[in-house]
């Protein structure tokens, strides 16, 4: 079996073969939830593609994207780390495929097997490194810095230049209001480093892109090499 | 619910809103173009720029204009006074 996933790529052929009688593949449309707020978590998933938002709620009504994970990682990190739930709601913002463990699965794969359980925990790290810097992110950077940071996330996490989103879901994954998002995209795209169109953002300059975003992207993903193996 | 527009003019050209956004009422559009301009104000504030004439056009499903914010309207209205008098 070939993945597209980062950490089951990560594993040795032998930590593979454990757990692949134990995966589960599946279809994940846009919207799907991965993970349920305060409620026992039934499975983990790793991500071959499509992209899942990490979102704490402030109330019932209010949310924002605290977290990003895709091919490069394991969805249900709570798990790993003997917890069964956690407040923050996971769902598919960009429609596809995942590989299912249930919770039990895992958790007797990761006292058994050390070499898995250390690779996982390696992503949590990753990932904690990731949070921060989104919340140092929205502290000190530009509405257009977050952006560029945000889009160059999601281009890590895929091979096509095409980013399938609305604004809708910019203005959550970012917590800015909708035409605030319409001006970023807009500035992104007069210096020609995406195009914007209903529903999609094309990355037409990378490295432009990545030279935008300036001090707001590379931290993590470099600490990502560092900890599990390339990224993108 | 109907789907409102909101167009971000900045005198020179027209940025437009492709997507809209659904919402109850009017009211409410005006709500999203207020709280967005007052996110703008906070931005321009930081980079110490003015928008300027800038405003937000309210358009319906069927593309015509039915209301316009300018965003000065975002602004806390004793500070308008205060820089007026």
């Amino acid at each position: 079996m070939d993945h597209s996933n980062r950490l089951l790529r990560a594993l040795s052929d032998t930590d593979r073969e454990i757990l692949h009688p134990l995966l589960i593949r599946a279809e994940l449309p846009r919207g799907y939830e991965l993970v349920a707020p305060h409620r026992p978590i039934a499975d983990a998933w790793f991500l071959e593609s499509g992209l899942s938002s990490i979102i704490a709620m402030s109330g019932k009504e209010q949310g924002v994207e605290v977290g990003l994970a895709g091919r490069d990682g394991l969805v249900g990190m709570p798990l790993l780390l003997d917890a069964d739930r956690t407040p923050h709601r996971v769902f598919m913002q960009v429609e596809g495929v995942g590989y299912r463990i249930a919770a039990r699965d895992l958790t007797a794969v990761l006292d058994e097997h050390t070499s898995i359980r250390k690779t996982l925990l390696r992503y949590v790290q990753a990932y904690a490194t990731q949070t921060t810097y989104t919340a140092l992110s929205n502290a000190v950077d530009t509405v257009e810095a977050r952006m560029a940071r945000w889009l160059l996330m999601s281009h890590d996490r895929q091979d096509s230049d095409e980013i399938s989103l609305t604004h809708e879901f910019l203005a959550l994954m970012l917590g800015i209001q909708r035409p605030t998002v319409t001006l970023a995209l807009h500035s992104l795209e007069g210096m020609n480093l995406i195009k914007a169109t209903r529903g999609l953002v094309t990355v037409r300059n990378r490295q432009g892109l990545e030279a935008f975003a300036g001090n707001a992207y590379g931290v993590p993903e470099a600490e990502y090499e560092r900890l599990i193996g390339p990224l993108r | 619910m109907p789907r409102f527009f909101l167009h971000i003019d900045n005198g020179f050209q027209c940025i437009e809103d492709e997507e809209g956004s659904v919402l109850p009422d009017l009211a409410a559009a005006r709500n999203e173009a207020l709280t967005s301009a007052r996110q703008l104000w906070a931005a321009a504030i930081l980079q110490q720029r003015d928008l300027g004439r800038r405003r937000f056009v309210i358009s319906d499903a069927d593309g015509v204009e039915i209301d316009s914010v300018e965003m000065d309207e975002a602004l806390p209205s004793n500070l308008v006074e205060r820089l007026r008098s």
